[in-house]
């Protein structure tokens, strides 16, 4: 209405100029859009300066609540000093209250010198954002019309301000959905490097493939055990890579996880790798479930098995030997839980005590078996063991179910667990064959020593004539010439008493010949007795001495004095003394180029026993050949037969002695032999000594 | 006794004797002494050798097998030496075979021990004969 009057007024100028500020005041909004707040008050007060002519225009805004007001002010130009805002904005704030709202319309003379109108104007419906002041010295203001635009101002501010506060919220909100977003997507960056890192230094193979099997990405170990690059992996299916034998168990398998029968499947089996070579793999196959960007696919985990199923497979094959080893040596191993009596039996056992495998074994079922001749040994054997877990090592007999008899040794030995428990662990050999062997091995023994004996007394026989001969020789010249000393005239009776006198020596001396035969020959039973070993070798040397002088061996003899006494058979060993003679004489036949030296010693050997060595230098034997010297019928000589030795080395082990043959560092061999010396006061056939005796003394 | 050879010792043909038995040593020079002959004895081949006798030497009794050297060794030794002086062989062996190969190697005789006092004169006096005269007389 008032408008209307001053349009009465006709003061159309004043108008225009009041409609365009208020024009500018309403395009305010959009000069202010995308500011803050202090450049909205600035460009206000700016504003107001300019179109209200004022002299002071200030602005104090306290929203929001707790954040620092901020207080701007702008003066025109005035001769006086100016003020700060603060100072002007405190003051007007002790003079106001904080209740904009209640303050006067107008003021005068607030500060300084002369009146001044002052407007306050609260910002926001209730003053709750602020409050502007402006001022001016002018006396009219504020006018009507100016009343009227710095309302609106003072509205449009208000809207501008909440603008821009809801604008700066947006801002700060978005800029912290931005930080959030930020470190989020960090934060995946880290875990999914943290997967990817797992993925590609996993020490097991891990490979992605599509449904149909198709590698989408495998990670460097399973391209690496494959020996493919991950490209050439891309054109590949699990199948093609897996053994053609694996395949179509594979392919079940993943059909299965396809159809959600399962969700995932272990499976060992083989790959071929690029280069064509088979590897075993241990596979955990797995249904990855979809998401909305990916589609289900398949993951294998892959594990490079080859060297456990190698082993597996050595494993395998040991036992297998393990039992092929004890089927050859008709072995059987057992374990016997002594607390419990739980008997585990290996194959073998069970086919050498012929029982059916399927059933368990028990003691009494084993018993069942024993020859009954042995079974009390083996009770009071199993009753040992129980007290004490000494080591078993026994033989004994089994009755098959069919009367026949087989010989096994039981070697056992007693270990305990954890818990002290006692355990056997053995070993039950079959040796019947060999039992039958040895009897017929010892039949043949002392057929060959028989022979031995005949072979022996051919040559010998020799030599006693020889030997017999040389003082019958002298008797019978001695005799002739005798009687031609008597026959003579005068008669020569001296020559004929020496002459007789000769004769009887020598007559004597075949008689010690024979005597000595008989010595050697002439004895029926195999006695044992205590033997002088250098009495003995002093014997037989005497009969082959010129055996050998014939053969022009140069015999060298070193027999230890004070030798201790050997029990044993006099004659056997004389027999094997003899042989080593023999041998030795034999093996220097042909040697010219060096003395034909035999050196025959003995001497007291440590442990108890008496050593008799002859040396030769004769042709010797390689060494290889050292056991091989005493097998029947091995020899070294064209017109051996070589079985003395054979037969020597029998008669030394029935002596519980030793026969052994070394070759010279120089030409030649030495054979010795060792046996036990006779044990104190044990004299002649008092001798308990166990001597088994080969069957020669039959031949004479 | 018809055999029994008067002469004077200075004439007596020497028979040497070579054996490594002592009673063949002992017995057999008497005997050689009882038919009329000188005798010598060595217990080896090697003593021989290195005696004087070896050129004096009418007969040689020589024992077959001896330490060191034997008596076919001997034999051929002499051979060697000129020396072509008769051999009669003893041998204690009862090896028959040896005889006759002894005497295919030019000896004398071979006797085997023990032999007869006869045995051997009738040697010795064909050792003595010349060589000619030897065989179908003795």
């Amino acid at each position: 209405m008032e408008v209307q009057h001053e349009l009465a007024s006709g003061d159309v100028r004043h108008l225009q100029r009041c409609i365009n500020d208020l024009v500018s005041l309403l395009a305010l909004p959009a000069i202010w859009s995308g500011g803050d707040p202090s450049q909205v008050l600035h460009t206000l007060l700016d504003a107001l300066m300019r179109m209200l002519r004022l002299d002071l225009a200030s602005v104090r805004l306290t929203y929001p609540v707790g954040e620092p007001p901020i207080e701007i002010v702008r003066f025109a130009e005035l001769r006086r000093p100016v003020p700060s805002a603060h100072e002007i904005c405190e003051a007007l704030s002790q003079c106001f209250k904080n209740d904009s709202r209640k303050w006067p319309p107008v003021l005068r003379n607030l500060m300084g010198e002369g009146d001044i109108s002052i407007v306050p104007l609260p910002l926001g419906l209730q003053g709750e954002l602020g409050v502007i002041v402006v001022a001016a010295e002018r006396t009219d203001f504020p006018r009507q019309t100016e009343a009227l635009l710095l309302s609106v101002a003072a509205n449009q501010a208000s809207i501008g301000l909440q603008e821009a506060r809801l604008l700066s919220h947006q801002k700060r909100v978005a800029s912290e959905l931005d930080q959030q977003v930020a470190q989020r997507t960090a934060q995946l960056a880290a875990a999914e490097e943290r997967w990817r890192s797992v993925y590609e230094n996993s020490a097991i193979g891990v490979a992605l493939a599509d449904l149909n099997g198709r590698f989408l990405a495998a990670n460097p170990v399973y391209e690496k055990m494959l020996g493919y690059t991950e490209e050439e992996l891309r054109n590949l299916s699990f199948f093609e890579v897996t053994n053609e034998e694996d395949r179509e168990p594979t392919q079940i398998l993943i059909g299965e996880l396809l159809a959600e029968k399962r969700q995932q499947f272990q499976i060992e089996e083989q790959y071929r790798r690029k280069n064509g070579s088979l590897m075993w793999v241990r596979n955990n196959v797995s249904m990855v479930p979809g998401t909305e960007r990916v589609p289900r696919f398949l993951m294998a985990l892959s594990e490079d098995v080859t060297e456990r199923k190698q082993a597996e497979e050595n494993l395998r094959r040991s036992e297998a030997f393990l039992a092929e080893g004890q089927h050859l040596a008709r072995v059987g191993s057992f374990s016997w839980r002594v607390e419990t009596d739980e008997i585990t039996w290996s194959e073998q056992l069970y086919r050498i005590f012929e029982f059916d495998e399927d059933t368990p074994q028990t003691l009494e079922r084993i018993f069942s078996r024993v020859h009954p001749d042995d079974i009390q040994l083996l009770h009071e054997m199993v009753e040992r063991a129980r007290r004490d877990g000494s080591d078993i090592d026994y033989g004994h007999r089994l009755l098959m179910p069919n009367h026949s008899v087989k010989h096994v040794n039981m070697v056992a030995h007693a270990t305990r667990d954890r818990d002290g428990r006692l355990e056997y662990i053995g070993a039950v050999q079959d040796v019947t064959q060999r039992q039958l062997s040895e009897e017929a091995l010892s039949k043949a023994r002392s057929e060959l020593a028989h022979v031995a004996r005949i072979t022996s007394l051919g040559v010998l026989t020799a030599s006693i004539a020889h030997e017999v001969n040389q003082p019958l020789s002298g008797i019978i010249t001695n005799a002739g010439t005798c009687l031609r000393m008597l026959a003579a005239d005068p008669p020569n009776v001296d020559g004929a008493r020496e002459t007789a006198r000769r004769t009887i020596r020598d007559g004597n001396r075949a008689s010690e010949v024979i005597t000595r035969l008989r010595a050697l020959y002439g004895r029926k039973d195999a006695t044992i007795e205590s033997v002088d070993l250098n009495e003995a070798t002093r014997e037989v040397l005497a009969l082959s001495l010129s055996e050998l002088q014939r053969n022009r061996i140069l015999v060298q003899q070193e027999l230890a004095d004070g030798l201790p006494l050997v029990a044993g058979n006099r004659v056997q060993l004389q027999q094997v003394i003899l042989n080593l003679l023999r041998n030795a004489s034999d093996a220097m036949s042909a040697v010219d180029d060096r003395p034909r030296q035999l050196l025959i010693r003995t001497d007291g050997d440590e442990d108890d026993h008496v050593r008799l060595i002859v040396k030769d230098a004769g042709v010797g034997f390689a060494p290889q050949a050292a056991d091989r010297l005493f097998e029947s019928f091995y020899t070294t000589k064209n017109d051996g037969m070589g079985i003395g030795l054979s037969v020597s080395r029998s008669i030394i082990e029935s002596h519980h002695g030793r026969l052994w043959a070394t070759p010279n560092s120089g030409p030649g061999a030495t054979f010795s032999f060792s046996i036990p010396r006779a044990s104190e006061g044990a004299t002649g056939a008092e001798s308990n000594r166990d001597i088994r005796t080969p069957d020669v003394t039959d031949a004479a | 006794m018809e055999l029994r050879q008067e002469r004077r010792p200075a004439e007596r043909p020497l028979v040497s004797v070579v054996d490594d038995d002592q009673s063949v040593r002992e017995s057999l020079p008497d005997l050689l002494c009882e038919f009329g002959f000188a005798a010598r004895v060595f217990s080896s081949a090697e003593e021989l050798l290195a005696s004087d006798c070896v050129e004096q030497t009418r007969c040689l009794i020589l024992d077959v097998a001896m330490p060191g050297m034997s008596g076919p060794n001997l034999q051929r030794e002499l051979k060697l030496r000129g020396q072509e002086i008769p051999i009669i062989f003893i041998t204690g062996s009862t090896d028959k075979t040896v005889r006759p190969r002894l005497l295919e190697q030019g000896a004398v005789e071979c006797l085997f021990k023990p032999f007869s006092d006869m045995a051997l004169l009738e040697a010795v006096n064909s050792a003595l004969r010349p060589k000619s005269d030897r065989n179908g007389t003795s």
